[in-house]
């Protein structure tokens, strides 16, 4: 009976109704974006970094993984006191450089990274076998730029000398794989070598040296322990754990983050305002009724539940409509946000997190309740005789 | 102050790592390569730089320091070596005869002109600002709803004063016309004081940023443009749907206005 009443009174006034749940949709979906947008860069990126089991990333103190082009000395004599720091199943060490492809009219520049494949976890391979000596997988970009496939030879050079007009590092490596780079973009041109041979290439400057060391502790260690201990053992380097790198990454992004918070909150707040806007003139309209329901026998329980349940219907409908075109304006929002150059593919900004988003819909719904609560209680708190006269005279 | 230290060569730090680090102009300090590294080259700080309004370097949490390039070289090993040059021209087609010139006789470098390299470093905020244009799409629609929604509400509420001004003798063209024009009315205080309301969150925005960051640069900037923007927008909305609301209570009997 009062649902019934309560869908009667919402359809008396159908525009007004349809427009309410329009502005509750629009908030609802926007609050929903917000949410996702909060908590999808970080679970976005957790999920990166820790997809291949390293728990720990080692660089030159003082800066972060591949911030700079700052590389940590006596690489291997790291790699064996890491080794046996108690915790540590794997050390994985990563020289990063620039290699030029000859043989074209233009040389095709791209991202080398030097690594051990048996322990490497920058990517995955997609066809083909793990670099050995003098070959190289690459990722599709490469092969696209340069026009190779699997088995060819590629003339690679490191670095060049301007004066003499010569290409330093040079040497002829076979493709023997392609590869997806977990993190860099798809447009990313990249290849693969086994560390020695990008140690070699690049000469004295880089003899014994890597840009990055990624560790991997037990699963009952606490990575953060692990990572002190590194610090203690080697000061020449910074340890970041998947955890501080978040937390870096969320300094860094902590833009959209508040951007986020604050958006969502206006939402919530214009959903609120809507919903209380919409019942209170209902039932202000509606004054003359409610006193007859009243002195007809009606009670005021009836009379505030019959409001609540309205502004309960105007909440969970808008709701429902937000979810769908906050899905839908989410993936085109992420779809702006994934055009930023380098991005890894696996990061995305806005993630749908069946809890997050049922709890960011349960709160607006929830407000939709606290909406209608003041005018229901004015409504049922009317003095009957006074109102009816009132309305009877006009 | 002795012969040494009147030989010692003069950098500049922003000041970011001038006041993390304590450091005043005139302070010795020591550089080196590597943390803990012995022979690093003592140096004097000679100035201490404001950082531009970069916006590539918002987000990076990073110490700057301006030194002799020669000394850096040496520092780091980098041998007789830059990352890049920048060169100066009388610009317009000197600046293209000179790129020409270089590219065609470059061996592993390559010239740009500034405004290409401008479009690919600023790439990352073409995406923010398609974002934010994104965004503002929606906050429009949410707010373009909520107005029509409230002005209709207000309007409404008024069928009362229109029944009565009907059967007072007074045209629907002037009750049609005395709405708009309170809607207007409202419209325009309305968006007023958002425009003030806007100056207001503007500020505390690029405070809050400016503190966290620590950069000079502006998040939040309130133009002429965006003030007639909205201005214009919340008002075609209050009109709109004051006009909707007109016409539907100026067609409606005023006794069944009153209820009756």
């Amino acid at each position: 009976m009062r649902f019934q009443l309560a869908a009667l009174s919402l359809r008396r006034h159908a525009s007004r109704t349809l427009l309410a749940v329009l502005g509750v949709a629009v908030s609802a979906a926007m609050l929903l974006d917000m949410v996702m947008l909060a908590t999808g860069m970080r679970q976005s990126f957790a999920t990166l970094l820790g997809r291949n089991g390293f728990t720990i990333r080692v660089s030159p103190r003082g800066t972060l993984p591949f911030d700079t082009e700052a590389t940590i000395a006596q690489a291997r004599d790291a790699t064996i006191t890491m080794q046996r720091i108690a915790g540590v199943t794997a050390v994985a060490p990563v020289l990063g450089t620039t290699i030029h492809v000859l043989g074209g009219p233009n040389p095709v520049t791209a991202f080398a990274l030097g690594v051990d494949p048996a322990v490497q976890g920058d990517y995955e391979l997609l066809e083909g076998r793990e670099p050995v000596a003098d070959a190289l997988v690459a990722s599709d970009a490469l092969l696209r730029a340069t026009g190779a496939r699997i088995g060819d030879t590629l003339d690679v050079a490191i670095g060049f000398d301007p004066q003499i007009r010569t290409y330093t590092g040079r040497r002829r490596v076979v493709i023997c794989g392609r590869a997806r780079f977990t993190y860099l973009s798809a447009d990313d041109r990249a290849a693969a070598l086994p560390l020695a041979s990008v140690q070699a290439m690049g000469g004295p400057d880089r003899s014994d040296r890597v840009s990055l060391f990624m560790v991997r502790t037990a699963p009952n260690v606490d990575p953060e322990a692990t990572r002190l201990a590194i610090e203690r053992a080697l000061p020449r380097v910074t340890a970041l754990s998947t955890a501080g790198a978040i937390a870096e990454a969320e300094h860094r992004l902590s833009y959209f983050r508040q951007l986020a918070f604050i958006l969502g909150a206006v939402s919530l707040i214009v959903g609120f305002l809507l919903v209380t806007t919409i019942v209170t003139v209902s039932v202000n309209e509606r004054i003359g009724e409610i006193a007859i329901m009243r002195a007809i026998g009606v009670s005021r329980s009836h009379v505030v539940h019959q409001i609540v349940i309205e502004g309960i219907g105007l909440s969970l409908t808008g709701a429902a409509a937000g979810l769908i075109l906050g899905v839908f304006t989410a993936r085109w929002l992420n779809s702006i946000l994934r055009g930023f150059p380098g991005l890894p593919d696996a990061i995305d900004f806005f993630l749908f997190q069946p809890n997050s988003a049922f709890r960011a819909l349960a709160l607006l719904v929830a407000s939709g309740v606290a909406a209608g609560i003041y005018p229901a209680w004015r409504a049922a708190s009317l003095p009957i005789s006074a109102t009816l006269r009132e309305e009877a005279v006009g | 102050m002795a012969p040494w230290e009147a030989a010692v060569r003069t950098i500049a730090i922003d000041q970011r790592l001038a006041a993390d680090a304590g450091l005043r102009v005139g302070d010795l300090v020591v550089l080196a390569a590597e943390p803990g590294r012995a022979n690093g080259d003592t140096v004097r700080i000679a100035a201490i730089v404001q950082r531009r309004a970069d916006p590539s370097e918002v987000a990076r949490s990073e110490y700057r320091i301006r030194m002799h390039l020669d000394q850096l070289q040496r520092i780091v090993g980098y041998g007789d070596r830059v990352d890049r040059f920048a060169i100066a021209t009388a610009g317009g087609a000197a600046a293209d005869s000179a790129l020409r010139r270089i590219n065609s006789v470059a061996f592993g470098f390559r010239a740009y002109p500034s405004r290409e390299i401008a479009v690919e470093t600023s790439k990352t905020f073409v995406v923010v600002s398609r974002f934010h244009r994104a965004i503002g799409m929606i906050t429009i629609v949410a707010s373009a709803t909520f107005l029509l929604c409230i002005m209709l509400l207000k309007v409404d509420e008024r069928r009362r004063d229109v029944a009565a001004m009907r059967l007072m003798g007074i045209s629907r063209a002037t009750v049609v016309r005395t709405v708009i024009l309170e809607s207007s009315f409202v419209a325009l205080l309305g968006s007023l004081f958002g425009v003030g309301l806007g100056f207001v969150t503007s500020a505390l925005v690029n405070a809050h940023y400016q503190a966290v960051y620590r950069t000079p640069l502006r998040f939040a900037i309130v133009t002429p443009g965006t003030v007639a923007y909205s201005v214009l927008l919340s008002l075609v909305l209050g009109i709109g749907a004051g006009a909707l609301a007109a016409r539907r209570l100026a067609r409606t009997a005023p006794l069944t206005l009153f209820g009756r």
